[in-house]
């Protein structure tokens, strides 16, 4: 056993003797990459955000752009998978909105209509309505509400009410089973609704002090609306069963147009579900937008604003600092000396200032491309100065004075001889710089310097969760910054593996 | 030494000078003039208009406005703040020092912790407790400051523990001298924490670097040869050689702690500098972002001074090299 262990232990061995012999350099840096487990799985992580980025309409839902007022900052939509124990696959519930009456806060619940019922009536005939059969269309709930009163002499009617319910709530099906419910309010602050309505106050009277408030809510009768408007009655009944209607998740769903991978017009949708129940997986914000929609279209300009940018910059970065280390003398001097006062000026301070030279009302467009060269501006000296530096070293060696010598002009051996020698270094600095653009961009729309609405981005998201009302009541809006998060920590991994990769002493030469 | 720091401060007399030069083109790029908002004030009237146009030189070309308010500057008049509606160096002032307040706290926690774990991450290398540092240093690292400003806030918010936002409570003024210097520490923790997250993870995992590194270098083995306690080894000669590259991390961890702070103040309502200088961008509020530009920039200088100076003094070889 041991020495079969030795034997493979020994095949190991040569092999890696073999690969560091004779694999090509790049080989070699992606195999010490492919030992690097953080670094591979934050490569596979980007590889996942960018291909939610890129079918980002696809995957979405519901339009970026489109408002839903009745339902702003609905909470994350349970998903259920079960009804009454039975497994039935996933399917959600639709949402009714409620202002609470002593604290003016909304909140929703889940609600549905009836799709099938089953009883008996006042006259102890039995019925069984579903809707989709019999030209059955609606099943519609006649509800009245009584608010009492109880006080030290007894109980008191204050208001009767009654009301047709198109949608009931899901945590009501007692009400329906029972045909009544009671809800009984000691809250001091509800009592004191009803007390100081002058409305009330004489009824009040004749009960004295309010210890309860009581709300009575009485199942009178079903309406079964059928087609051509045909309304059939039912009082008083007693049911025996019921179901409510269930909103399944449906997939390749068609609803609102765009243009695939931006050519192909189509309406497909990865899921969705049917109106009016909404299925906000991240919840929905200050306008009833959906969070993942606007997650997934703001990841579009954080995820592409980095290597635009890095682009710009190292293209800049690299001819002024190949410029400037080659030449020397003059040319280098002061270029160094613009460096220095563009880098002692605080960055974000720069960033800002010179987002203020530009209007404010850009078209999104010009927004982004404006941002875009901003951030480059900001990159650009420290980038140069280090490819100076490089420059400096490199044009000393020999090769250098061979192309000189054989009269090659300074723009070819800059380009073809010098700057492909930083190469490893401007790859692993691109990788580590790219959150700066990212954080940048999130930073200047955060402040609303950025990107602006109806647009979306992950830093203007956030930018919402800033009202500190809103940020306790619907912490979900917080979620934009977890991407952000997860973007950033995943490209400093892969930053951080990529400088052990081209790290000449992990080649195992 | 005192020859050594006249001799930068005067080296930083023209990149202040540029500074001020870039700022003043970055301001005159700008659409619009700040005397907008004057002019759109009916309460002002065109003579007090025409007084100030020609009081800060508005009415003649950029250069010569330039050299106006450089004139001005060094007799110490750095003008007129249009949206606050008093003189700009009066309004700094009044900011500065809720700035330094947290700059200065933020830069000691991450200093101080940042070292301490580094050291203490690098002695323990490769052990669990080593591994959970370097996990929590990467999320430090990556994690938005805003975004964990908001996380911050929430948590105080649901907890009650903190404060959510300001610098003083309400009833400050009650409060005895050690009283009110802790509510300043009591409000300040959220800011300091959110801020100096990103650069402690720094700190500590280049402290970490730099420790390992020197830890095998000849001479610490050595120095254990030689049968020197561990507590030497480590705290007088791997501590002492692996905390330079360090001392020149000061000089530009000060450039993004300034830029951070406009992200931080924002959300917790911090009066400090960076809010002044975005309120200031948007209002066009021009001698106001000039000041506030120049004094981060004079911030920025003076730190790094500072960070070559402490360098010199922590490494002879320096030392001897360059003074």
């Amino acid at each position: 056993m041991n020495e079969k262990k030795n034997v493979n232990d020994i095949n190991k061995n040569i092999d890696e003797l073999f690969e560091v012999e004779y694999l090509s350099r790049w080989r070699l840096i992606l195999r010490a990459f492919k030992r690097h487990r953080l670094g591979t799985v934050s490569f596979w992580i980007l590889v996942v955000f960018y291909l939610l980025a890129i079918f980002a309409d696809f995957l979405s839902p519901y339009n970026p752009y489109e408002q839903s007022l009745t339902t702003r900052f609905a909470a994350p939509t349970k998903i259920r998978w079960t009804y009454k124990g039975k497994f039935v696959g996933p399917y959600v519930f639709p949402i009714m909105g409620y202002r609470d009456p002593v604290t003016y806060e909304r909140y929703y619940v889940d609600a549905s209509e009836i799709a099938y019922v089953k009883g008996q009536d006042s006259n102890g005939k039995s019925f069984e309505v579903e809707v989709g059969k019999n030209d059955v269309e609606k099943i519609v709930l006649m509800v009245e509400k009584r608010e009492k009163a109880i006080g030290e002499k007894g109980e008191i009617l204050l208001k009767r009410s009654s009301s047709e319910k198109n949608m009931i709530a899901i945590n009501e099906a007692e009400l329906i089973k029972n045909g009544i419910t009671r809800f009984y309010d000691s809250n001091e602050d509800t009592i004191k609704i009803y007390t100081r309505n002058p409305m009330y106050s004489y009824k009040l009277k004749r009960v004295g002090n309010v210890k309860q408030i009581l709300i009575e809510r009485i199942l009178k009768s079903l309406m079964i609306i059928k087609k051509d408007n045909n309304v059939e009655i039912i009082d008083s009944p007693k049911i025996e069963d019921f179901d409510f209607k269930i909103y399944r998740i449906k997939f390749f769903i068609r609803s609102w147009h765009y243009k695939l991978l931006w050519l192909i017009p189509t309406d497909v949708h990865f899921f969705g579900v049917d109106e009016p129940a909404k299925l906000y997986l991240f919840g929905s914000d200050k306008y009833g937008r959906d969070v993942w929609t606007r997650v997934l279209f703001g990841s579009r300009i954080s995820l592409s604003i980095g290597f635009v940018g890095i682009a710009i910059t190292f293209v800049l970065g690299l001819f002024l600092g190949g410029i400037s280390g080659y030449f020397g003398g003059w040319i280098d001097e002061g270029m160094m000396r613009v460096t220095e006062v563009l880098m002692s000026i605080p960055s974000f301070y720069l960033l800002i200032s010179l987002r203020a030279i530009l209007p404010m009302d850009l078209p999104s467009t010009t927004t982004y491309f404006m941002l875009v060269v901003i951030l480059s501006f900001i990159g650009w000296p420290g980038m140069s100065r280090v490819i100076r530096g490089m420059v400096l070293s490199i044009k000393q060696m020999e090769f250098v004075d061979a192309a000189r010598a054989m009269g090659f002009p300074a723009g070819r051996i800059i380009w073809r001889h010098i700057l492909p020698n930083t190469a490893t270094y401007v790859i692993v600095a691109a990788t580590l710089s790219i959150p700066g653009y990212i954080l940048g961009e999130a930073g200047l729309s955060f402040l609303g310097l950025g990107i602006r609405e109806p647009q979306s981005s992950w830093g203007l998201m956030l930018a919402q969760a800033q009202d500190i009302t809103v940020l306790q009541h619907y912490p979900w809006l917080l979620i934009p910054g977890a991407f952000l998060f997860a973007a950033v920590l995943t490209f400093n991994l892969l930053g951080d593996a990529l400088r052990d990769a081209f790290d000449p002493r992990s080649l195992g030469q | 030494m005192i020859k050594y720091i006249v001799r930068r401060l005067i080296l930083a007399i023209p990149v202040l000078f540029g500074v001020s030069i870039i700022s003043f083109i970055i301001i005159s790029a700008a659409p619009g003039d700040f005397l907008d908002v004057l002019r759109m004030n009916p309460a002002v009237g065109e003579a007090t208009i025409k007084a100030l146009e020609r009081q800060f030189g508005l009415d003649k070309s950029p250069i010569v406005q330039y050299f106006l308010w450089l004139k001005e500057v060094l007799k110490g008049n750095f003008g007129y703040s249009f949206q606050f509606r008093r003189p700009v160096f009066e309004l700094i002032w009044g900011r500065l020092g809720a700035t330094l307040l947290l700059t200065i706290t933020t830069m000691i926690f991450q200093w101080t912790i940042g070292v301490a774990l580094g050291i203490f991450s690098a002695l323990k290398r490769y052990t669990w407790t080593d591994q959970v540092l370097t996990v929590i240093a990467f999320i430090g690292i990556s994690i938005p400051n805003f975004f964990f400003a908001l996380l911050f806030l929430y948590f105080a918010a649901k907890t009650g523990w903190f404060p959510i936002g300001g610098i003083i409570s309400k009833n400050f003024d009650q409060m005895n001298a050690f009283q009110k210097f802790l509510d300043y520490l009591y409000h300040v923790f959220g800011p300091m924490l959110t801020l100096g997250t990103a650069g402690l993870a720094g700190i500590m995992r280049q402290m970490r670097g730099q420790m390992l590194d020197q830890m095998n270098q000849d001479f610490v083995m050595f120095a254990r040869a030689k049968g020197m306690p561990e507590k030497v080894v480590i705290f007088k000669h791997t501590l002492r050689n692996a905390i330079n590259p360090l001392v020149t991390m000061f000089g530009y961890q000060i450039s993004s702690l300034l830029g951070g702070a406009v992200l931080t103040e924002t959300v917790f309502g911090w009066p400090g500098m960076g809010r002044l200088i975005i309120q200031a961008l948007l209002a066009q509020d021009l001698y106001l972002v000039m000041a506030s530009l120049l004094l981060s920039s004079l911030m920025l200088i003076i730190g790094n001074l500072i960070a070559d100076i402490l360098l010199a003094w922590v490494d002879p070889r320096i030392r001897y090299r360059f003074m």
